[in-house]
Parts: structure tokens; C-alpha cells; sequence
């Protein structure tokens, strides 16, 4: 999704950025962390804002370099946002955020988007999550995600194409195991 | 930049692009919710889209 929405980058003027939560990196993962991580995407290559600049420059001379805090990146966000055509913020696998980060990091991205009607939020989650989203998001379209048959079966088929022993297999076999497989997907 | 956030989410990004396989998931940007979503601009009302699904459906890639 993200790589098919960069491939419109250059012709519509969009700006894109995401991130994977990772159950193995929860505890890195902050709110901040993230959205700092999503402030450095959109600030890109562009060039660095003034204000952005004046931050680094006075946390430098205080305390010996310290992080920004939440709101600040909030901020700083904010006026980049706002001086971009359109913004599409992705975040996949909010479940595997830490569950202490997630009412925070939704509070964020609300604030984000109340600002800026012309930002998007793609977001991806075990449907437990689906609750949280709406509660800071209630107008949040839900799109319950299956296995898709095509999908299955093109997997199925590439991964027979790289079987490392194509002696054991036959066209019936072959017909078999794809009509299995997608005979038992339909009950994940 | 890393001031800001010593995360680096292009990493996963390019592991994701690489071992993915290629087509998966097309259909959902063919869906009438994600086109909505994504050409809308009426302020709040649809800024957001979350996929839910069980673990392992596809909902970050198959590979």
C-alpha cells in the first residue's frame, strides 16, 4: 500500500509516511518515538523548516541535548502539514504497539488530522483494536481484511514454483494442495 | 534528523518491499471504501481507514 501510494508521489504531490509496530521493538516504539519517526518522513528531503531547526539548535544548549517531547513534535507536525498538499500517515499493526502508547498515539494523530482535512490515516490491526480507532476516530472506515482466494492462490503457486524438490511433484498433487489450502482458508 | 526519532521505519519498509509478494492486495485498492478514503477531502469525516483482521489474513503483506 505504501509503495503503490509513493508511486504517485511525483505526479500528484503527496507526501507519505509510515511505520511498522513490531511486538519485538515495543518498547522503542513510543508515541514519541513514532511520531517523531513520522515527522522525519514528511520533513523528507525538502529541506529543513525553520522552526524545526530552532528546536534542534535550542535543545542542543539544554540539558546537553535533549529529545523533543511529544507535544513539540506534535507541533512541529502540524506546520509542516500544513504548508503540504496532501499527507498519507500509515501505521500497520497498531495491536503490536505497546497497549500503554496506544491511546496517546491515536490522541496524536486526531490532533494531526483535525488540522489538516487534506491528511489521510491508513491504519491496519487485529479487530480488537477496531474499538480503540473508533473511539478517537468515530467517522473511521472499518474494512474487515480476509484472505483473499486470488491472493492464496498466486502465494500457493509461487511457492510450488520454488518447491526445492519438483521430483515429488506431480500436476495432480499440485491440483490437490491449491484446492486444499483454499478449501480451508475460507474458515481463517 | 535522528534528533528526532531514532526509529527507522524505511528499514522494515524495504524488507517488507522486498520478500513481498507482488499483486497481493491489490483488490482493496480497487474497493469503494479505500477510494473514498483516499480522494476524499471533506475535512475529519473519512481521514481515517483501518484495516482489522485476524493474524496472518494479510493485512501488512504475504511472502
Amino acid at each position: 500500500m505504501i509503495d503503490r501510494l509513493c508511486d504517485r508521489v511525483a505526479e500528484e504531490s503527496i507526501t507519505v509516511a509510515g511505520l511498522y509496530c513490531d511486538y519485538l521493538s515495543q518498547q522503542e516504539q513510543t508515541t514519541t518515538n513514532i511520531m517523531g519517526a513520522i515527522l522525519r518522513q514528511v520533513v523528507g528531503r525538502g529541506g529543513i523548516p525553520n522552526n524545526l531547526r530552532e528546536a534542534f539548535q535550542k535543545s542542543k544548549t539544554e540539558f546537553d541535548g535533549r529529545g523533543p517531547l511529544l507535544a513539540d513534535l506534535i507541533g512541529m507536525l502540524r506546520t509542516v502539514i500544513a504548508s503540504l498538499p496532501r499527507v498519507f500517515i500509515c501505521l500497520d499493526a497498531l495491536d503490536e504497539c505497546l497497549p500503554k502508547y496506544l491511546p496517546e498515539l491515536l490522541e496524536s494523530l486526531r490532533d494531526i488530522v483535525r488540522e489538516s482535512s487534506r491528511t489521510k490515516i491508513f491504519l491496519t490491526g487485529r479487530p480488537h483494536v477496531g474499538e480503540y480507532v473508533q473511539r478517537y476516530f468515530s467517522k473511521a472506515v472499518l474494512m474487515p481484511i480476509s484472505s483473499n482466494p486470488d491472493d492464496i492462490r498466486n502465494y500457493v503457486e509461487m511457492r510450488l514454483d520454488r518447491d526445492t524438490e519438483p521430483v515429488a511433484m506431480n500436476k495432480d498433487l499440485r491440483a490437490d494442495i491449491v484446492r486444499v489450502i483454499l478449501e480451508n482458508i475460507s474458515d481463517m | 534528523m535522528r534528533w528526532l526519532s531514532p526509529l527507522e521505519p524505511n528499514k522494515r519498509h524495504q524488507g517488507v518491499r522486498t520478500d513481498r509478494l507482488g499483486r497481493v492486495g491489490e483488490w482493496l485498492l480497487e474497493t469503494r471504501e479505500f477510494r473514498e478514503w483516499r480522494g476524499s477531502e471533506d475535512g475529519t469525516e473519512k481521514a481515517v481507514l483501518f484495516c482489522s483482521g485476524n493474524p496472518g489474513v494479510g493485512k501488512t503483506y504475504l511472502r
